[in-house]
């Protein structure tokens, strides 16, 4: 199904058909969750943000245009949320410190599957290098950043979501990717891995 | 000549636009710096694709989500707990979670109580909830046990 489906039950909600909503949360909620998680690396906190999200969706839905696409429409909302979180000084605390057990890297999902000491070592200390990275970037970088790096989105469609030029979104996104090189660096390629080009 | 540092995450992102790109790859045949300034940042993004796969949802986030939408005020409280059937989308888990939110809904929107009892179709399903294996302290059993008080009408 495309994105205009999601936009038609967005519709459909502002109608009155109060189905078509639990068929946008079927459809976003999976992905939404990831999002919270990929802005703010912490499990617990991505559902409670995720459900934010759709909390926000149900009550401005009435304000969605269909000019708009749903998902650049459901990103803004949840972008400005994650970042009114981060802004907070008890994430900013909690984000400083080292990761807690919720917060370590989920075995099952390493990409091998396998826990292997030496991989589970390396995910955990990626994971905080990136936690560290996206906590020291400047809000609209680490927005710009997300939306690229872990949701794949064109950066046409992030101008659309971050309501700014397809040229800023250039510029954001470089200079965040620049920065991560440099804290990345120590997880760059091994042996045999070349680099993308 | 002018060095391309700047569009260099643009080119590995593929947002350059033709002209751009053959410009781009032009000057890094020639200019090492450029090169490996671009090796370093796909290394980056290399990293990036290696950190695990964000975390599953937890078996009672829907739950806890259609409890919190049956607080909204507007467009009826009665008309979103019938249309969402979250017992048709839930895990056994899950369900069991959305029967006690619900009832904890009802309880404290003691004006709404029967009416929502008349709706809320899990309701209709609480010998069922009340099996589940997920149920297993005394104090959700009892919550469970007050379920069948209710009719179809909401009545005690």
């Amino acid at each position: 199904m495309s994105q205009d489906h999601d936009a038609a039950l967005l519709l459909a909600f502002q109608r009155g058909d109060a189905a078509a909503f639990r068929l946008l949360y079927e459809r976003n909620a999976r992905a939404m969750i990831a999002f919270c998680h990929r802005f703010v690396r912490d499990a617990a906190r991505a559902e409670e943000l995720a459900q934010d999200v759709f909390v926000k969706l149900y009550r401005s839905a009435h304000r969605y245009q269909p000019s708009a696409r749903f998902k650049t429409f459901l990103y803004r909302v949840a972008t400005n949320h994650c970042l009114n979180e981060v802004r907070r000084a008890e994430f900013t605390a909690r984000a400083a410190g080292p990761l807690g057990e919720d917060q370590a890297p989920d075995l099952d999902a390493l990409p091998s599957g396998a826990p292997d000491p030496l991989q589970v070592a390396e995910a955990r200390s990626l994971e905080q290098a990136v936690v560290a990275l996206l906590g020291a970037l400047p809000e609209k970088q680490r927005a710009a950043f997300v939306l690229c790096r872990f949701e794949g989105m064109s950066y046409e469609e992030i101008a659309e979501t971050l309501e700014t030029s397809v040229s800023a979104v250039k510029s954001l996104i470089h200079r965040a990717t620049v920065s991560a090189a440099a804290a990345l660096a120590p997880f760059g390629p091994g042996d045999g891995e070349e680099a993308v080009s | 000549m002018k060095h391309v540092v700047d569009e260099l995450s643009a080119l590995l992102d593929g947002a350059l636009d033709p002209a751009a790109r053959g410009r781009v790859e032009s000057h890094l045949a020639t200019c090492a710096g450029c090169r490996a300034e671009r090796d370093r940042l796909s290394g980056a993004l290399a990293a990036l694709a290696r950190l695990p796969a964000a975390p599953e949802p937890s078996p009672y986030f829907a739950a806890r989500l259609a409890a919190r939408l049956a607080q909204e005020p507007s467009r009826g409280l009665l008309g979103r707990l019938s249309a969402w059937r979250w017992r048709l989308a839930l895990p056994a888990g899950g369900l069991a979670a959305a029967a006690l939110a619900g009832v904890l809904v009802v309880r404290q929107q003691r004006g709404l109580e029967l009416a929502a009892a008349a709706q809320l179709d899990l309701l209709q399903e609480y010998e069922t909830v009340a099996s589940l294996d997920d149920v297993e302290t005394a104090e959700d059993a009892a919550v469970i046990a007050q379920l069948d008080t209710l009719d179809r009408r909401g009545a005690p």
